[in-house]
């Protein structure tokens, strides 16, 4: 849990504090989509449950900054009964197709580049890396962005050196045998829809609620 | 001494967490978390989607805007478990819900009830 908070802490102070260079969001606010289209995955790292839990991360991210977001496992369902499968096989769909199947002002592709554990010296790494594209139903793209997001868990326990590095070791086998994905995906969906100053703009049901 | 840290800190981190980011719109029971279980785990769809009906029941009960694809998501559920009158049912609450999801609901629905039409007149 304490290990979570500062997690939470350092990845929300990067956040808030870093100031890249803004984006050209002139094409997105010429097509202002209100729906967005998230089609399944496509995988570039080895475990093979990574596309469905990258998948069920995005909706709430996406329908909390304002836009209708087409549910994920209907989507899935439907393009399966269509008879697309891979993630791989339906990013090379044209858009206009896609976006015309489901009506939908446009598709988000995300496709995810690392998403691992590395053990290195008593430590447990773990490393996500995720590629997002917005492609308007006219098949211009609106937006892209790239997130890479590490986490070691830490020891918060202090007493003698040896059991110190015997509970890192135990910490570390225990992180490397199972891997917890999950906050850490969320996070990085929330960086970049949400958090980032390159996040997409505030969708149609953001705005209407604002005070 | 620890405890003064971790209440400054908490406090900062509540705080700076309302300055930065505006607060959810939707609640969304055990959506998200039940969705990648049920996707590792099969056997899970079906509480699954009663959890998604109940929370539901729940918002519609206070009144409270169902989030965005929870109707289809339970309507599609339905489908799969061979339940098509829940599926219309559920892909029609979407379809009203969210005007976004008008093509997609109006063409599920259409294409379920010509598929039950057609059963019965095979019955006949």
């Amino acid at each position: 849990m304490k290990n979570l908070l500062s997690v939470a802490v350092a990845i929300f102070l990067t956040a808030c504090v870093a100031q890249p260079i803004k984006k050209d969001l002139s094409a997105f606010e010429a097509a202002a989509p209100r729906s967005i289209l998230v089609v399944p995955i496509v995988n570039k790292a080895l475990d093979v449950d990574a596309p469905n839990y990258v998948l069920a991360a995005l909706p709430v991210p996406i329908a909390d900054k304002g836009y209708y977001v087409f549910p994920v496992n209907t989507t899935k369902f439907v393009l399966e009964q269509e008879g697309f499968y891979e993630g791989d096989r339906i990013h090379q769909e044209p858009t206009p197709v896609l976006a015309r199947l489901f009506d939908a002002d446009s598709v988000l592709y995300v496709t995810i580049h690392r998403w691992d554990a590395q053990y290195v010296f008593f430590t447990t790494t773990v490393t996500v890396e995720f590629e997002y594209r917005l492609v308007s139903r006219e098949g211009v793209e609106l937006w892209s962005e790239k997130k890479k997001l590490a986490y070691q868990p830490q020891n918060s326990t202090s007493g003698p050196p040896l059991a110190q590095l015997l509970s890192a070791v135990i910490n570390a086998a225990i992180t490397r045998a199972a891997p917890n994905y999950m906050p850490l995906t969320q996070q990085a969906n929330r960086q970049v829809f949400i958090l980032s100053p390159n996040a997409i703009p505030d969708g149609p049901y953001r705005t209407t609620q604002k005070k | 001494m620890h405890n003064t840290i971790r209440i400054v800190f908490l406090t900062a981190l509540a705080l700076s967490t309302t300055a930065c980011v505006a607060p959810g719109l939707y609640q969304w029971g055990d959506y998200e978390q039940g969705l990648y279980s049920a996707y590792k785990d099969p056997t899970q769809v079906e509480s699954l989607r009663k959890k998604i009906e109940n929370h539901i029941l729940e918002m519609e009960k206070t009144g409270q805007k169902v989030a965005p694809g929870l109707y289809a998501e339970v309507g599609t559920f339905y489908l799969q478990a061979g339940s098509p009158d829940q599926a219309i049912a559920m892909y029609a609450k979407e379809r009203d819900a969210w005007p976004e999801s008008k093509g997609l609901m109006t063409a599920m629905i259409q294409n379920l009830e010509k598929r039950q039409k057609a059963k019965q007149e095979s019955s006949k």
